[in-house]
């Protein structure tokens, strides 16, 4: 298939379920947060079991396949993953969700997506400035 | 819009990082193509090897290694080669792709309003919660949304990843810092809506 238009494709599919389970849903992301709605933590659960079961047989059947990409910790995984959590509660979006709400209608969504792209030039701003730890992000896909 | 019940979206949710890998040959991993954007536009395009005589890089770089480690280096090549035909070394995706995965997100936004038959547009985003907390808001809505964007951005290119890549894919693997990330972002998220819910 032609990278392109996979990718294209990819990003369709992953837009119309985030979107139907409720994940660009500021108000269900709110319910799952406050645990007084479970059905999006349980979806997100039971993704994370079928994609164990899923690595698995790929394993099995195409061995091939199992180069996966290694996921270390270093010194920014926790605190970046707790201000990556207040953010997530404060705008409901993370950085795929934010362009599935754009995509909705949901126009306010552009400030959030702004927000984004400023908040990652900053980190990497101050990284360079004063954190000189490995992310392995330049690794990143 | 009636969502799927939890099963059905877990299933749906799993086949995204599953498609992404088999198909695109990639781990999905949408905060890096935030990051990959950034940095395209903070250092421009990379330099590439185009026009650069390959065989003679690779007697200078042979070279080189021959100084620097002597000829038994070399006896390690046919390991080597092994290892690097395991790794599928593939060029980083370029700006185009990164834009056409964030912009088909977008149209997959649209077409799942229009199939739903609710698509509509607002200036702000929907749901009767985010308008009450709107109406209790100390800050007007685009700086909100702006600053709890930058904790996003910020903290995903800090922890390295994000929902999809360490939280599906990370977590799934049992990759040690997807483990840590994802149990803050968790954390983090319950602690901060439980703070909005409590708002005066």
């Amino acid at each position: 298939m032609n990278a392109k238009v996979g990718t294209a494709l990819l990003g369709v599919l992953m837009g119309v379920v985030l979107s139907r389970i409720g994940f660009s849903s500021w108000d269900e992301v709110h319910a799952m947060f406050t645990l007084s709605d479970w059905r999006m933590s349980l979806a997100f659960a039971g993704a994370v079991v079928v994609l164990i079961l899923s690595w698995a047989l790929i394993a099995r059947f195409i061995p091939s396949r199992t180069n996966f990409r290694s996921r270390t910790l270093h010194p920014g995984t926790l605190a970046g993953g707790a201000l990556f959590g207040i953010g997530w509660a404060l705008t409901g979006a993370c950085p795929s969700i934010a362009v599935v709400q754009l995509g909705e209608g949901q126009l306010a969504a552009v400030w959030t997506v702004l927000g984004i792209f400023g908040g990652n030039w900053l980190y990497a701003v101050v990284h360079a400035r004063f954190f000189r730890w490995d992310t392995g992000s330049c690794l990143d896909e | 819009m009636t969502y799927w019940a939890w099963w059905l979206s877990a299933l749906a949710l799993a086949s995204v990082p599953i498609a992404h890998w088999l198909l695109l040959n990639r781990t999905l991993a949408v905060s890096g193509r935030y990051t990959a954007l950034v940095d395209r536009i903070r250092y421009g395009a990379p330099e590439t090897l185009e026009g650069v005589d390959q065989a003679a890089l690779i007697a200078a770089l042979r070279a080189e290694t021959e100084a620097a480690l002597g000829p038994e280096a070399f006896d390690e090549l046919d390991e080597l080669d092994e290892v690097e035909a395991a790794l599928p070394i593939r060029a980083p995706d370029g700006p185009l792709m990164h834009l056409l995965f964030l912009g088909g997100l977008a149209v997959g936004g649209l077409l799942s309003m229009l199939a739903a038959g609710s698509l509509h547009f607002s200036t702000s985003l929907r749901g009767e919660h985010f308008a009450a907390l709107l109406s209790q808001l100390p800050l007007p809505m685009p700086l909100w949304l702006v600053l709890g964007g930058v904790f996003v951005g910020f903290g995903t290119r800090m922890a390295a990843g994000c929902t999809s890549g360490h939280g599906l894919c990370g977590v799934s693997q049992f990759q040690p810092g997807s483990l840590v990330a994802t149990a803050a972002f968790f954390v983090a998220g319950i602690a901060t809506s439980f703070a909005l819910s409590v708002l005066p």
